[in-house]
């Protein structure tokens, strides 16, 4: 069968926008101007006027036929503060920030729905703004949501180990704050689909762009009050997703936009609507000490996130949950006796919070990594020998962390020594005066994370179960269900070398089937892929695998424990030229299996039914309460030269260590590496959603909001340790992640160290040439002055 | 308003009836020409999603007018392909992995082609194939993949494999 | 306040493609209703999309691309001409430009991508009259004049002359920019092109600068900056070029012209750049154009 890639490249994807449909009529959304503002009144009678449009769909709709958006995740209990909000996918009332939907116009054709939109005439009253987390904090600040005390959504309090004792014990503490500016993972691929709501079965079918078509059904289907057996989604080729396409938003109005006029409607985003109205993450504040003793040994955390959430999520309350991994995320790959941390979500008039690439595990890495190298620069240590210090050694595993994450295997020293060799560390940084000299400011960062992956928590639909299904069809040919979309992440080829491995069959017989919500599991999210999808499906291969052993052994009348299973060939080790085909072997077991059958064990068992549908779940999660199952060490080493004149930054070198326990496939590994460096490098750089003081969004546009292009992308040399997780069927751990977390966190500890001169703090992101150069300027004129 | 252009693409020439208003990019994905490997995303030249070549050269077909594309010879990544069988570069993208969602890809591939057939000299720079990709956004591979793509693409040019 | 929405659509148009000036001059008299000239389209498409420009009632749109007369490159008497509907990429790669004005070469070679200079034309960037048009510095300091085509008369406008705001010109809607001409360098002479943006490839300028110099026994005889994003327009800084005149071609005498520079412009604070910023930047790029010139004419 014609692998992924090959019929991608020949066109025969099948995005959202290549959906077509006889009859199929188009939605386009009318969004708010304002960031908050009381709906006085909407006519739309002038966008129906225009000929070809079919109907409008405003928030009265959704209120008259739809239910709120469900609850996703709730923590209401434990005397935390967990608000949620009553709200439609649509709002009736009032809008509460910028590029809001307040209406839906379905026409013949989407130019026709287009030109309408602006024909929608609406009027509002405009409200003050709450333009960020801090000042939506503020007593007297203007209230998103009226049952609301105030703005705070969240307010979580973990203590970890022994907060106090790491602070009585410690010689040093030292005050540390970051800042993480606002961005977005932004798919070259908006959102789309079309719904088909069938009037005369009361069913709904979709087609999408759904990272998680399973959640996308039970969210679909309680919006619309609809039995979830009556709804149907279907991923389709999905132009990169990167967590902000787990929603089940918008196609809700495009399911009720199908309901109304009984027609296919399909929805394709534009790129700018996906920045605005999309989610966006990171937007921290943290401020907290850092205790330690004055030979580098790492002691305690009192520290305190404040998320800017903007409204309340699309996905209800999985914005707030991500406050959970950001907190628990800060112990990082060291020991330490205690920590005390705050995660605090504020509601502001911006766009909802959601998944993208590190969710909030990569909020506390970043920002213990930051502290560190502080740490090292007050002790007049290296970067990496403050780390060396404190690491949790090879034969430590498995280490429970203070967090209660049961940290699965890894070599955290070896990991970061190679990267250090690789980028010729000593060299660059022997040449440093030198450089100096000649004007030339260069600097060495370096950093190393792990990735918590495979998420499994209780109270909210990241609740971990997974289904997946291998059959061998009656020509032999294999097919593979689960709820691992294809995203680019190379799903479909990692499934299909797990389950030919197992099995010995050749790779181009496996089928990896597009997901449905047929299939159980919350999709590819959290770089679950490889620990649940990948462990389900490994699982449901191996007991396959036995079946297959049975009747092979029965058919080719040789003992079970002598077979071979390779290249696609079944046979006894005693006896290689008997040999059955997979086509041979399903052809027997299911239809022909010779005149005296199979052996009467095999048929009560139903064994030579060769089709296993399992589950899976993590070994550790259940007694130890870790909400990951594997961790994933990476360390980045990079050296940027800064032009001081302009502020610019120029990455010199890359260097990226990954021990992502055993490999399924190099080349996609390396390819997740690639992609979520460089997505790392746009948010340290120059990636930044920019609201005004009104709460527009002013960088709504590729050309505002600023993703690398292959220009300032740098070559980036990777290598590899292979550090098996005991916790996994395959061995392999979840790998989305890290690279996005350590890349930022690298480039700006090398503009830090680029920058020593100035003796400047590198702790806010992006760091724009406008930003750095303005950084140099304050510290020039501050030098001056104690001049 | 409608009015009549005749496009030459992939080797076909249509007499087709279009909008006056409608770009390239929406006429040849529309159901008439189907050619769905030429992307949609941000239609406003941003992106490089869409990229065809006219004329030999690659444009952003969301910036161009079809009615002003009148007599030209566009080019698709279809129109790469022999039959079923891939083009040399876009073979190379398969066996570099130059793909991940494959949204960016095609135009993409029409970028490269542009660089390697107006390529004379042996010496291709990492940073020339950076240069020639500008205008194409790929958010998924971090170019790594799609740079090896092209340089081995090159190569096989180089080997007198090429069309 | 306007809807927001994501894409919108162009507007119902009535295609026009004469194919010389006779027919475009003829075109003026007989169009009906609203009308857009436009060569490339790089600027005018996204403006739609963006609801920046709207034509609620319809639109005629004229398509010049096709008027030979328009799209050619020359060089007679020591003066280069370009007509203004040749594109970026056309005029980028082109001996006569590459010989005469290889600064012009390399600001086109900044701008866009290869895909939009494929289309995108020098005429378009120059009546489209953005204060961050990346082809106007180069040429304001190349001493660049516009020719205009009315029905009634062609005349000849000094570039620094043509802006009169942002996105706004000395132009009538039914004149058309015809071709761009400027002096030949001589050896004596030299132009260089700088921009800042906040990423390096495909990006509005935050600050772009374009200086000419000519040195005669190691003395400036004339000099020429200019810079885009810092004004309402991209302009020249008249003081800072004086104080050139007649000065030796020194390292230290070309930074405190830079350093007039800053003090002579009044930028503004947008979303891309602080005010700041932009003073700072425009100091660094006089400065760093000014001595790649030197660095050309003192080998
Ligand atoms: C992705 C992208 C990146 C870009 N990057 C840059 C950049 O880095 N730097 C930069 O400066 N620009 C940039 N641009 C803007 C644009 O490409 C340039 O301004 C281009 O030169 C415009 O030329 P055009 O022929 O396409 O103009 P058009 O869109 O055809 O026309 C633009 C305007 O000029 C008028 N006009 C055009 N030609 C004439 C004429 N001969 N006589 C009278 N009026 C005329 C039109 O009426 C219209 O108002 C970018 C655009 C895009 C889409
Ligand atoms: S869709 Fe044409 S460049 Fe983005
Ligand atoms: S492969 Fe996904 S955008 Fe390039």
């Amino acid at each position: 069968m014609e692998n992924r890639e090959t019929r991608l490249i020949s066109g025969k994807g099948q995005y959202a926008d290549d959906l077509d449909f006889p009859g199929m009529a188009h939605l386009v959304f009318v969004g708010s101007p304002h960031a908050h503002a009381v709906i006085k009144r909407l006519e739309v009678d002038k966008a129906l006027k225009v000929p070809g449009v079919l109907t409008v769909i405003t928030g009265q709709e959704m209120v008259k036929y739809t239910n709120p958006l469900p609850v996703q995740a709730n923590f209401k209990s434990k005397g935390w503060t967990w608000r949620l909000a009553h709200v439609y996918a649509m709002p009736k009332d009032k809008v509460r920030w910028y590029g809001e939907p307040v209406a839906a116009v379905v026409a013949e054709d989407e130019k026709t729905a287009r030109k309408a939109a602006d024909l929608v005439e609406v009027e509002y009253e405009p409200l003050a703004v709450t333009g960020n987390a801090l000042e939506a904090l503020e007593p007297d600040a203007p209230k998103l949501y009226d049952d609301w005390e105030d703005n705070k959504q969240v307010h979580l309090k973990f203590d970890f180990g022994e907060p106090e004792t790491a602070f009585e014990e410690a010689d040093q503490v030292m005050h540390i704050k970051t800042r993480e500016g606002r961005v977005t993972g932004l798919p070259i691929e908006g959102r789309g689909c079309v719904a088909n709501y069938n009037l005369k079965k009361d069913t709904l079918e979709m087609w999408g762009s759904f990272q998680t078509p399973y959640l996308a059904r039970h969210n679909i289907a309680a919006t619309l009050g609809m039995p979830e057996v009556k709804v149907k989604i279907n991923a389709v080729d999905i132009g990169g997703a990167f967590g902000l396409k787990i929603h089940a938003w918008k196609e809700n109005v495009v399911a009720l936009a199908s309901k109304l006029t009984g027609r296919h409607v399909k929805w394709f985003e534009p790129q700018k609507d996906f920045i605005v109205t999309g989610p966006h993450q990171r937007d921290v504040f943290w401020e907290g000490d850092v205790a330690f003793k004055n030979d580098g040994t790492l002691l305690g955390v009192k520290a305190t996130v404040t998320h800017d959430l903007g409204v309340e999520s699309t996905n209800k309350g999985i914005a707030a949950l991500s406050i959970f991994p950001a907190c628990s995320a800060v112990p990082n790959m060291y020991r330490w006796k205690g920590m005390h941390i705050e995660g605090v979500g504020a509601a502001t008039n911006k766009s909802f919070y959601c998944a993208y690439r590190g969710y909030g595990k990569d909020k506390g890495i970043k920002f213990i990594e930051h502290a560190l190298n502080q740490i090292a620069r007050k002790l007049g240590m290296t970067p990496e020998a403050i780390r060396l210090k404190n690491y949790i050694q090879p034969d430590e595993f498995p280490y429970h962390q203070i967090n209660s994450y049961v940290y699965d295997s890894g070599d955290y020293p070896g990991t970061l020594k190679k990267a250090l060799d690789m980028a010729n560390v000593d060299e660059v940084r022997a040449k440093k005066e030198q450089y100096l000299k000649e004007g030339k400011y260069i600097g060495v960062g370096v950093i190393s994370a792990i990735e918590p992956a495979g998420v499994a928590v209780p109270n909210c639909q990241m609740g971990g179960i997974t289904q997946a299904r291998v059959q061998i069809t009656a020509d032999g040919t294999i097919e593979v269900h689960s709820d691992r979309t294809e995203i680019g992440q190379g799903s479909e080829a990692s499934h299909a070398i797990i389950v030919s491995n197992i099995l010995g069959c050749n790779r181009e017989d496996v089928l990896v089937k597009p997901v449905t919500s047929d299939y159980i599991g919350q999709g590819p999210l959290s770089s679950r892929g490889a620990v649940y999808p990948a462990s389900a499906v490994a699982k449901a291969a191996k007991i396959l695998k036995k079946k297959v052993s049975q009747c092979a052994a029965a058919f080719l009348k040789v003992d079970e424990a002598s077979l071979v299973m390779e290249g696609g060939l079944i046979f006894s080790s005693n006896n290689p030229d008997e040999k059955l085909t997979y086509k041979e072997l399903a052809e027997k077991s299911y239809f022909f299996p010779g005149p005296r059958g199979l052996p009467p064990e095999i048929l009560k068992n139903h064994d030579h039914l060769l089709d296993v549908t399992t589950t899976w779940y993590s070994p550790t999660t259940p007694d130890s309460g870790s909400s990951y199952t594997s961790f994933c060490t990476s360390a980045d080493v990079a050296v940027v030269e800064v032009d001081i004149d302009t502020g610019a930054t120029k990455i010199i070198k890359y260097a990226h260590v990954h021990d992502a326990g055993t490999i399924i496939d190099k080349q996609i590994v390396d390819g997740q590496i690639h992609g979520g460096i460089v997505q790392g490098i746009g948010e340290a750089l120059s990636e930044r959603l920019d609201y005004n003081e009104k709460g527009q969004l002013m960088t709504s546009s590729f050309s505002t909001y600023l993703i690398p292009t292959a220009v300032e992308a740098p070559d980036i040399e990777v290598a590899h340790l292979e550090t098996p997780s005991p916790f996994t069927e395959t061995g392999s751990k979840g790998m989305g992640e890290a690279p996005i977390i350590g890349s930022k966190a690298v480039i700006l500890a090398a503009i830090e160290d680029a920058l020593t001169p100035f003796n400047i703090e590198v702790n806010e992101s992006p760091a724009t040439p406008e930003r750095v150069r303005s950084w140099i300027v304050a510290a020039r004129k501050e030098q001056e002055e104690s001049k | 308003m409608k009015m009549p252009v005749t496009l030459n693409i992939n080797n076909t020439t249509w007499n087709l009836d279009i909008d006056a208003n409608a770009t390239l990019l929406e006429v040849l994905r529309n159901n008439v020409l189907n050619q769905q490997s030429v992307h949609r995303s941000c239609e406003e030249g941003e992106c490089g999603a869409c990229t065809v070549l006219m004329d030999g050269k690659p444009v952003n077909s969301c910036l161009v007018m079809a009615a002003s594309a009148q007599g030209s010879t566009i080019i698709t990544s279809e129109g790469l392909m022999r039959g079923d069988e891939l083009h040399p570069l876009m073979k190379a993208f398969v066996d570099e992995l130059g793909l991940q969602c494959g949204f960016c890809t095609p135009g993409m591939v029409m970028s490269a082609y542009a660089l390697i057939n107006q390529w004379e000299d042996e010496e291709l720079s990492d940073m020339d194939i950076r240069k020639a990709i500008e205008g194409n956004l790929c958010r998924c591979t971090g170019y790594v993949n799609i740079v090896n793509s092209i340089r081995r693409a090159k190569q096989a040019k180089d080997a007198g494999n090429w069309w | 306040m306007k809807n927001f929405v994501g894409s919108r659509a162009l507007p119902d148009l009535v295609y026009h493609c004469p194919e010389n000036m006779n027919a475009l001059m003829a075109l003026f008299d007989t169009i009906q209703g609203e009308y857009k000239i436009v060569a490339g389209c790089t600027d005018f498409i996204p403006a739609v999309r963006g609801g920046r420009w709207s034509f609620n009632d319809g639109l005629s749109l004229i398509d010049i691309k096709k008027i030979d007369e328009l799209n050619f490159i020359k060089e007679t008497d020591g003066i280069v001409t370009i007509g203004a509907v040749t594109p970026l990429s056309t005029i980028m790669s082109s001996d006569i430009v590459q010989k005469h004005a290889p600064g012009l070469c390399h600001a086109m070679s900044t701008m866009a991508s290869p895909q939009v200079r494929n289309v995108g034309t020098m005429g378009g960037n120059i009546a489209m009259s953005s204060p961050a048009g990346d082809t106007v510095p180069s040429l304001l300091a190349l001493g660049a004049s516009v020719i205009i085509k009315g029905k009634q008369e062609e005349k000849k406008v000094a570039l620094d002359q043509f802006f009169t705001g942002p996105g706004k010109n000395i132009m009538a809607s039914n004149e058309v920019l015809k071709a761009i001409e400027f002096p030949a360098l001589k050896a004596d002479e030299s132009v260089h092109f700088q921009k800042i943006g906040t990423r390096d490839a495909v990006i509005i300028s935050i600050v772009s600068a374009a200086s000419f110099l000519k040195v005669e026994n190691g003395v400036c005889k004339a000099a020429r900056i200019a810079l885009g994003s810092v004004a309402p327009t991209p302009i020249r800084v008249p003081k800072a070029e004086a104080f050139l005149k007649n000065k030796p071609a020194t390292r230290e005498v070309l930074a405190q012209c830079a350093e007039l520079v800053a003090r002579e412009i009044s930028p503004i604070t947008d979303l891309r750049a602080s005010a700041d910023y932009r003073r700072d930047l425009s100091e660094t790029l006089s400065r760093r154009t000014l001595m790649a010139c030197l660095d050309d004419l003192n080998p």
